[in-house]
């Protein structure tokens, strides 16, 4: 079917129409006279998609949003189920052989070095009053060793850096004379130069003295002194320290301090050796 | 698409133009601008057995004007020059090849692009963009043209 072209009215309403589309932009532009119209449209729309989507996409995704959380729920409660599993074996392990976390290299390391070749029991700092060691004169140390319930009085206590001290008491824990109380003797060398040294109340340091006229080999800062072994208690030949400060403290008396190497604070973890 | 109804047409109108707001920001960055509103609209006069009512044409554009933010009578005054022109030579285009009605309607969307643009603001008035859309719009409705031939079910179902 054919079309009519536009008749003379219609080209005049075109005409018209177009002249009022013409006068509406430059009213629009000008005057911004139909913001409040659009404005209004937009708030319109904005609303009606609000409402729309609190209506029906809202709701989905509430629905979608539990079923997620309670997913993620049920898969928090069996990761910490697993990490409760995973708590439980390693409280078992720790209950039942604390010996588990100990390091025992360093020491069998100082052993070897020194060559000693005597059996030694780990064991545990338990208890160390570090003010009782920094202030006064009594030193002691007490300690547990791990699977040994046997009597170890008088057996030499060492660390990875050298002696601490000995046995002298022991129950459930045991009971260290540090080498720097001043009740502890020890009989230690250097070359052919032997001294008894005692515990000098102070950390790190024990003192000697010896005549002169008796030995006379002199002694200097920074020589070197052993173990002996001639106490019965320590092992032969292991470092015990440095001389540090020598003086005259009578006639012919010498008295020298030495810096010990080995110090008790250093690791919590200590070997006893069996009585030699 | 013959005789569409003019809630229909609404409708369509309103969905394209959300569509259009979407596409314009991506197509912009190849220097092409497709106004489908107005194609869609022309279409839809094209395709008409009978000629249109000037004022329903005006209309449409008022319509379009509100959602789209533009300028109001923007769109109105296109929209009945669009509808004058096709129904004034509705029969002349039965003349003519796919190919020139083609052309025709990109002409007519590159008209009527420089048209908005220079309403607008002329700070966005390209002639790239209308070279470049004239092209791209030439051969996208080609290539429209041509599906009748690959896809004879669809122009059996809107002939």
């Amino acid at each position: 079917m054919s079309r009519v072209a536009p008749t003379s009215g219609t080209k005049v309403l075109y005409f018209l129409l177009i002249i009022i589309s013409g006068f509406l932009i430059y009213i629009d532009l000008k005057h911004k006279s139909f913001e409040g119209i659009k404005n209004f449209y937009q708030s319109f729309i904005i609303s009606s998609s609000y409402i729309f989507k609190s209506a029906t996409v809202e709701p989905i995704k509430l629905l979608y949003q539990i079923s997620k959380d309670k997913n993620e729920l049920i898969n928090e409660n069996k990761k910490l189920k697993r990490e409760l599993d995973n708590s439980h074996i390693l409280n078992f392990i720790i209950s039942n052989d604390s010996k588990f976390f100990a390091d025992d290299d360093s020491i069998n390391r100082f052993l070897d070095i020194n060559n000693i070749n005597e059996v030694f029991h780990l064991a545990k700092l338990e208890y160390f009053d570090t003010e009782l060691y920094m202030c006064c004169s009594k030193h002691r140390a007490f300690i547990k060793t791990y699977k040994n319930n046997k009597n170890l009085i008088g057996s030499t206590v060492i660390n990875d850096m050298g002696i601490i001290g000995h046995i002298i008491y022991g129950d459930s824990l045991s009971e260290v004379l540090l080498l720097t109380d001043i009740d502890h003797v020890m009989p230690i060398m250097s070359g052919n130069h032997f001294c008894n040294a005692r515990g000098s109340g102070k950390p790190g340091k024990i003192t000697c003295s010896y005549n002169n006229k008796v030995w006379q080999e002199k002694v200097s800062i920074g020589q070197e002194f052993y173990s002996s072994g001639m106490g019965g208690i320590y092992p032969k030949g292991i470092l015990i320290g440095n001389v540090s400060d020598i003086r005259e403290v009578e006639e012919n008396f010498i008295e020298f301090d030495i810096n010990l190497v080995s110090s008790p604070i250093v690791k919590n973890v200590v070997g006893v050796l069996e009585s030699i | 698409m013959r005789n569409i109804g003019t809630v229909k047409l609404l409708i369509i109108i309103f969905v394209l133009n959300i569509l259009e707001s979407f596409i314009a920001p991506h197509l912009i960055n190849f220097y092409i601008s497709l106004p489908i509103t107005f194609l869609v609209f022309s279409l839809a006069i094209y395709n008409s057995n009978r000629n249109s009512n000037p004022l329903f044409a005006f209309l449409c554009g008022f319509y379009l004007d509100l959602i789209s933010s533009s300028p109001f009578g923007l769109n109105a005054g296109l929209f009945t020059m669009m509808s004058y022109v096709i129904n004034s030579y509705a029969n002349t285009f039965k003349l003519f090849s796919y190919i020139q009605i083609c052309i025709f309607f990109a002409v007519s969307s590159v008209f009527y692009l420089g048209f908005k643009n220079l309403i607008i603001g002329l700070d966005n008035f390209s002639y790239s963009v209308l070279f470049v859309s004239l092209f791209f719009n030439t051969l996208l409705f080609l290539l429209i043209a041509m599906l009748r031939y690959y896809f004879p079910s669809m122009s059996i179902k809107y002939d």
